[in-house]
């Protein structure tokens, strides 16, 4: 996995727990269309707002905002 | 300080132990301040009444000795007896003023220190009286002016019992007031530590009440949550109440609410996919 990728991830372990990984990467297939280990920075403004949306579906929505800006700010 | 559950504890059990104190200290300054005044008036009481006895005694032995002066008096062979009986009556006379004055200075009140004024208005008096009857009997002791000497001296040494005997009731009273004020002091004591000791007893309560609400609200929330969770209900919001070790629990278990619906959710996705594949191969 790359570095982007690690802390992305990293950052989702508080709010997503084990599943953090699964989430991140399904976000990223399906709609950024990438897998989790290519992800770059420039994808981190897109990735944030539909973790934002998922995220939301799972949790409460103010935590999902509080993890996609920690996300958008890299 | 970080509000956790062990600092709550720690600063609420410090908040009764320090109301516990308070009572403690005011109730021991109730009990010093008690004895010392109870003390204090004993003492004084017992002073005054020891005093006017004393003054009394005195008294009755100055009369005692004047008595026999004037029976020696024209007595040959009795002079030096009779000046003996003499100086021993003013020696008497004397401690009077002296008792009379230290009783002055230890009355408590305006009206004690009165009472004592007159005895020692008395026994001047009565000095005087004496010293009258002695001049006018040594001069002719049967002239009808050393009679009326005598008479002005029976009434000053009259005068003089009276007083002290009003210096005895005195210092009673003052030993009954001491017994009052004792009484006072003991009923403001008792309701004051009572007093006190209901302020901490509701402050107690209060603090105690605040600690049992700060942990018992948030694990009967985390209680409701996990009974809801284990019966399949993932859609509960984990609420995080407190800034303390409950609160953390709360975000544990809310990541693993968040994990369990994630991973349920994706497991429904890739059965109805798995089922769309299996219908797609057979339409083919």
């Amino acid at each position: 996995m790359s570095a982007v990728s690690d802390k992305v991830v990293a950052t989702s372990k508080p709010y997503l727990g084990p599943a953090a990984e699964s989430f991140i990467s399904r976000q990223c297939k399906a709609h950024l269309k990438v897998e989790l280990a290519n992800l770059s920075s420039a994808h981190l403004k897109d990735l944030a707002k539909w973790v934002e949306l998922g995220a939301g579906l799972i949790m409460d929505p103010a935590k999902a905002v509080e993890l996609a800006k920690k996300i958008s700010a890299g | 300080m970080k509000g956790t559950i062990r600092n709550k504890l720690v600063a609420g059990f410090s908040g009764v132990l320090v109301i516990m104190t308070v009572v403690a200290a005011i109730g021991g300054y109730a009990v010093f301040s008690l004895r010392h005044s109870a003390f204090d008036a004993t003492r004084v009481g017992a002073r005054l009444n020891s005093l006017s006895l004393e003054i009394q005694i005195h008294n009755l032995e100055a009369v005692r000795k004047i008595k026999s002066y004037l029976t020696q008096t024209g007595k040959p062979g009795e002079e030096k007896a009779r000046q003996m009986n003499l100086e021993e009556a003013k020696f008497e006379i004397n401690e009077i003023h002296s008792l009379a004055a230290k009783a002055i200075a230890v009355a408590p009140t305006k009206e004690t220190r009165a009472k004592f004024a007159t005895i020692v208005a008395a026994v001047t008096q009565y000095e005087q009286a004496l010293g009258k009857a002695v001049e006018t009997s040594a001069a002719n002791p049967v002239s009808e002016g050393s009679k009326t000497a005598l008479a002005v001296y029976e009434d000053a040494a009259e005068n003089l019992r009276e007083s002290a005997e009003d210096g005895e009731v005195v210092g009673h009273d003052a030993s009954q007031a001491s017994l009052e004020a004792i009484e006072r002091t003991s009923s403001r004591s008792v309701a004051l530590v009572v007093g006190i000791s209901f302020l901490g007893l509701a402050l107690g309560i209060v603090v105690s009440y605040q600690l049992s609400r700060a942990i018992l609200i948030p694990v009967d929330h985390l209680r409701e949550v996990a009974e809801s969770v284990s019966l399949g209900n993932l859609d509960i919001a984990v609420r995080r109440y407190s800034e303390d070790e409950i609160g953390d629990l709360a975000d544990s278990f809310s990541r693993m609410v968040t994990a369990v619906k994630f991973f349920r959710m994706e497991a429904e996705l890739t059965q109805s996919e798995a089922a769309s594949e299996v219908s797609n191969e057979r339409s083919l």
